[in-house]
């Protein structure tokens, strides 16, 4: 099975990341750019749901250390000094998470979505998958790069 | 009333607990299906309602549902599924198997005080 979305998904990967954060992430109340330009920032975490099944793939939330602190202290409704370490994965993780369910509705089906994974960067490898789009959202001054991978182990075995 | 919020994510289940408890509502918590029913049966008591994230480890919410509904005594619990999950089938499934209501995620605090609301589950002079 091939993972031929490209053109689709990248017009509402820009849509799905303005919904999450206006609705989760005070996004309509503070200054956040969506379908930001990409600088190429060094980022230190990413987050990151698989999608198994009709469609095979990833779907990875990558920012900075003081952007996931932001984060988690907007769900946690705590200041971003007081965040802990398993507050920030849990956070990223479902910001990932409910991204990777919408992003999901917009692919082939059926597809199950895993738990979310949070690690460093400089850890977590998608080996042999492909990015089909991405966006950056710039919130509080911080970028967020979402980036949606097709393929993976599965689709390895299928050539694609 | 009484509600119990099922999610894996902590900051999930914060969110959720606070906007119920701006109800009025007494709030449980548990981190997944197996965890809530654990916590139904130590505390004896029965939920007006329950808030069910689908994905998680150990006991996804659909399992949650399914087995819920074969407890009679709990036949009286509304079950509102919150989750990212969003394919038409699932949702059929999950409505199938017993739940009352869908809203998937990102939600708006809004949006579920609206569906409390149409359930009758939101008490009077509260909003």
């Amino acid at each position: 099975m091939t993972n031929d979305v490209t053109t689709t998904v990248e017009v509402d990967l820009d849509m799905i990341a303005e919904q999450v954060w206006s609705a989760f992430l005070n996004g309509g109340e503070e200054e956040t750019i969506f379908a930001a330009p990409d600088t190429g920032a060094p980022v230190d975490l990413a987050a990151s749901v698989a999608m198994v099944g009709a469609y095979e793939g990833h779907l990875v939330v990558s920012c900075s250390h003081k952007a996931s602190r932001d984060v988690a202290s907007v769900l946690f409704a705590m200041e971003p000094d007081e965040v802990t370490t398993d507050d920030v994965g849990d956070a990223l993780g479902e910001l990932a998470n409910v991204l990777g369910g919408n992003v999901k509705s917009v692919l082939p089906s059926p597809s199950q979505l895993s738990l979310p994974r949070v690690s460093a960067t400089g850890h977590e490898r998608w080996p042999g998958t492909v990015e089909v789009c991405r966006t950056v959202v710039r919130w509080r001054d911080e970028p967020y790069v979402v980036t949606l991978l097709s393929g993976g182990p599965s689709n390895n075995a299928q050539g694609v | 009333m009484l509600g119990i919020v099922i999610d894996d994510s902590r900051a999930m289940r914060k969110i959720l607990r606070g906007l119920l408890a701006d109800l009025d509502y007494e709030v449980l918590e548990a981190g997944n299906g197996r965890e809530a029913l654990n916590v139904l049966e130590s505390t004896g008591r029965v939920p007006d309602l329950a808030l069910v994230d689908w994905n998680m480890p150990e006991m996804t919410g659909l399992e949650f549902v399914i087995e819920v509904r074969k407890i009679s005594e709990m036949r009286q619990m509304t079950l509102m599924m919150v989750t990212t999950e969003s394919e038409h089938g699932q949702i059929v499934r999950a409505l199938a198997a017993g739940a009352h209501e869908y809203v998937i995620k990102p939600f708006t605090r809004d949006g579920i005080i609206d569906k409390l609301a149409l359930l009758g589950l939101v008490p009077a002079g509260v909003s």
